[in-house]
């Protein structure tokens, strides 16, 4: 199994104090990886960390081989990893389907199979097309945002609380559009609040708690560690 | 009644338009580099001047002259943001703002050594305005009209249509978003500079051609253009279009109830009032 | 001519530097203190003027005043005046980022000028108002002077003593806090509006006093006397080329671009007619260029505020990223 994203004993932060201590995370081929852990932890910092967006002070992150450590964001998106932040993640003045538009902003040539693959996942976008992304509702907006992000074709898809704040449907519902996108050859790396839900939905799982590394394995298996459970998912 | 719209209607629609040309070019650096743009109106001096000295120099009529100063001014846009601005960029806002207070005297000065400080006008004589059924309006009037209808539907078709149009909308939209999807944040900087700068060049223009040509006039139109672009709400351009439209009406229509003097004052009296109550203004636009 | 005579023209100068320094420490307390960009200095020197002016001045037909107080008086009214004029502005404006301070206040410079020139019946429209008390106005013309410095420099140095004071304490580093990172400010529960406001008000009040210390010095004030290219931006130069937050920096930029300025004017006095004219606009382009070439090689003025903890003085904007 080759890694297309590894991680390895990031410190940094974005001033002068470190945020990340020490983190260190894999991301598989084809694979969906979970990080979970307290607020504040330092998990989006560790997402934003890839994205060049954070002074990486120590500790290396390789993709495809590659060291992308200090990239550009617009460098590191036409490398083949796409983003979806946590907060303000889509275009809220433009329209459904303008969003996209922008997420293939660095495509050249033809990329209408791009639109269809993206409504194909999300249908209930397709009826949206034309409608202010803004205006949508928690769910849909997700769907925006993660569309946008898809519209490359990513090698890597970060997805940071891409739950947050949806119903449970909804949340079942991402979750699937999930695996449906790793089944077309993505790997996943994303940020979760609800640690039981998505564990268990995951491949592997990290737990990062004050800016290091605390558990990591299975999901499975994480839930089943008794210390694990009593110290992050509430015993 | 028709005497009321020849002597305040028509003059408040014309020097609305004049506002709301400016007021555009205003509210897109707001929305697209968040800060104030503080030379906008110096800055529609110089072009009323290049065009000036294009008629004057190179004998050109003056609409012709005009699409002259037009490239030229918004190149002197571009060349002011390249050499004052571009070191900015990863520094708090406010201080761009001040450099471009800094610009402002630096073009005022220019204008001031190379035309000196009293009025001209494009054209010698006066023109008579034409009359259709008791309405008079002159054909600079008219034209000036025109170019406002001509100016908005193009922005407004290049901002909707075009790849690098509706990159300046993400911009304006959602700046770090923008850059997670690979766009340029220099280019289109580039490119809203050269919008901005061709529109300094038409405000100014027909600033000339509707009143007169002097090195203050820019300075003098820059709160009123402010309080359209505010009123309209930042980030509008229907917005600044109908923002500027009114301003130029309710100072025209201002003289009625308070002394002429304070004119002026009552461009600036609702821009207090927008911030104060409704502060994203008429179509809800940003808060910068 | 005498060796007093002699030193006419240093004192003038001297005087004017005491003067502006007031109107700088002002907005070293807004900008400095607390990042506020407030472009419309003039205006508040303008009411600062005006109001001891009216408050002192002898009775003129036809126009408000006659009231004939004291000096000290004056002054008072003066600060007081300029500070009500800021509070509703700072009110309105302070709640959002500082362009729109900047826009307003520039609004309130040029509104204020228009009614300088217009209200007769208050401020003697293009005429002025003349005739004001003037300590030690009665002595012979070089120890009226240098007494006037005395004056004004005593009042400087308490001014300044009681600006140092305050900025080193907790109000002070509250300030800075607050200018630096107002959100992590506003998390740690401060009221970060009111302490601006509170920043923009005391500001106000400095200019004040310094446009009431203007006009006695000329015993007149006119509307020419409140022309924003000096009394504003020329300002602003002194202020940043010193160095924002620090009062003395502050201090000397105001020595350093005043000697500039005057330099630059007797240099263009020299020049036959037809040029002069044209060199007295041309320092308008300096005064733009000086601005331009601060922020760019000197964006903490030639004295930064001395911060033992930070290194840079001033972070990326935060609102931008929202
Ligand atoms: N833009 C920022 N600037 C400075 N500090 C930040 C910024 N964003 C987050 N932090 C700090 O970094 C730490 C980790 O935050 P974050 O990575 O967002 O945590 P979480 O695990 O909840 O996603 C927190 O202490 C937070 O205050
Ligand atoms: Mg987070």
């Amino acid at each position: 199994m080759n890694a297309p994203l590894q991680m390895a004993n990031l410190r940094g932060g974005y001033g002068d104090a470190d945020v990340l201590f020490d983190v260190s995370i894999d991301l598989g081929d084809r694979e969906i990886v979970v990080i979970v852990g307290p607020n504040g932890a330092g998990k989006s910092t560790a997402m934003k960390a890839i994205f060049g967006l954070l002074k990486v002070r120590d500790g290396s992150i390789v993709f495809d081989g590659q060291d992308i450590t200090g990239w550009s964001p617009d460098r590191v998106v036409q490398a083949g990893i796409s983003y979806v932040p946590q907060v303000s993640n889509i275009f809220s003045e433009m329209t459904v389907h303008e969003n996209l538009e922008m997420g293939a902003f660095l495509r050249k040539g033809n990329f209408s199979s791009a639109y269809e693959r993206v409504y194909q996942l999300f249908p209930d976008l397709k009826n949206k097309r034309k409608a202010i992304a803004g205006s949508l509702s928690g769910g849909q907006r997700q769907m925006v945002a993660m569309g946008r992000a898809l519209m490359l074709q990513p090698r890597v898809l970060l997805l940071d609380e891409p739950t947050a704040g949806l119903s449970p449907k909804y949340m079942e519902q991402i979750f699937q559009i999930s695996r449906d996108v790793r089944d077309t050859g993505v790997s996943i790396l994303l940020v979760e609040q609800h640690a039981k839900q998505a564990l268990a939905f995951a491949d592997r799982g990290y737990v990062l708690a004050a800016g290091r590394n605390r558990f990591e394995g299975k999901g499975s298996e994480l839930l089943a560690d008794r210390a694990m459970a009593e110290m992050f998912l509430g015993g | 009644m028709l005497d009321f719209i020849n002597f305040y209607v028509v003059p408040g629609i014309v020097t609305g338009s004049i506002y709301a040309f400016a007021a555009i070019g205003i509210t897109l650096v707001f929305s697209i580099m968040r800060h104030a743009h503080l030379a906008h109106g110096d800055m529609a001096t110089m072009g009323a001047y290049i065009a000036l000295a294009a008629s004057t120099m190179l004998g050109l009529p003056v609409y012709f002259a005009l699409l002259l100063a037009i490239p030229l001014t918004a190149a002197l846009a571009v060349g002011t943001d390249k050499l004052f601005y571009e070191h900015l960029r990863k520094k708090p806002k406010i201080l761009t703002t001040m450099s471009t207070l800094g610009t402002a005297l630096m073009l005022r000065s220019i204008v001031q050594v190379v035309w000196g400080v009293g009025t001209t006008s494009y054209a010698k004589g006066i023109t008579r305005p034409n009359d259709w059924f008791g309405l008079k309006i002159k054909t600079n009037e008219l034209i000036t009209l025109l170019a406002l209808a001509v100016v908005v539907l193009g922005l407004a078709a290049f901002l909707n249509r075009t790849r690098w149009g509706k990159a300046m909308r993400a911009m304006s939209d959602n700046r770090d978003l923008a850059l997670l999807c690979g766009i340029d944040n220099a280019r289109v900087i580039t490119l809203t500079w050269l919008i901005v700068g061709g529109l300094c060049a038409i405000s100014g223009f027909f600033l000339g051609i509707n009143t007169e040509i002097k090195s203050m006039m820019g300075w003098n139109i820059i709160l009123p253009a402010f309080a359209g672009a505010i009123l309209g709400g930042i980030g509008r351009i229907e917005g600044a279009l109908v923002g500027g439209l009114m301003i130029g009406l309710v100072e025209e229509l201002s003289v009625l109830f308070i002394p002429t003097e304070y004119k002026a004052v009552s461009a600036f009296a609702i821009l207090l009032l927008v911030l104060l109550v409704r502060p994203r203004g008429l179509f809800n636009g940003k808060i910068i | 001519m005498g060796f007093l005579e002699a030193l006419n023209y240093p004192i003038y100068v001297a005087i004017f530097i005491c003067v502006y320094s007031f109107l700088a420490i002002g907005l070293n307390v807004q900008w400095g203190y607390a990042g506020l960009f407030n472009a419309g200095v003039a205006g508040f020197f303008a009411v600062g003027a005006y109001t001891s002016a009216i408050l002192t001045s002898p009775d003129v037909p036809g126009r408000l005043g006659g009231f004939g107080l004291p000096f000290i008086a004056g002054v008072a009214g003066a600060m007081l005046l300029s500070a009500l004029v800021a509070l509703p502005i700072g009110k309105i404006c302070l709640r959002f980022r500082g362009d729109y301070l900047a826009i307003v206040t520039i609004g309130v410079a040029e509104a204020i000028r228009i009614f300088a020139r217009s209200e007769e019946w208050i401020t003697g429209s293009s005429r002025g108002i003349q005739n004001l008390p003037r300590p030690f106005g009665d002595l012979p013309y070089v120890y009226s002077q240098l007494a006037y410095l005395a004056l004004v420099a005593a009042i400087l140095l308490v001014v300044y003593l009681l600006v140092e004071r305050q900025s080193a304490s907790p109000w002070g580093r509250m300030m800075r806090a607050i200018r630096d990172n107002e959100v992590a400010a506003m998390a740690m529960g401060k009221d970060v509006p009111f302490r601006r406001l509170q920043a923009f008000v005391f500001g106000a009040a400095l200019m004040g006093l310094g446009g009431a210390l203007y006009a006695h010095l000329g015993r007149s004030i006119t509307p020419e006397a409140i022309d924003p290219m000096i009394a504003s931006f020329l300002i602003w130069i002194m202020v940043i080329l010193g160095g924002s937050g620090n009062n003395r920096g502050v201090l000397a930029g105001v020595t350093i671009v005043w000697i500039i300025w005057t330099a630059s004017e007797f240099v263009t006095d020299q020049l036959p007619m037809e040029y002069a004219l044209q060199a007295k606009y041309g320092r308008i382009f300096l005064i733009g260029l000086m601005l331009q070439l601060v922020l760019r090689f000197r964006p903490n003025g030639i004295f930064p505020e001395f911060r033992p903890t930070q290194k840079d003085s001033r972070k990326p904007d935060k609102s931008d990223k929202a």
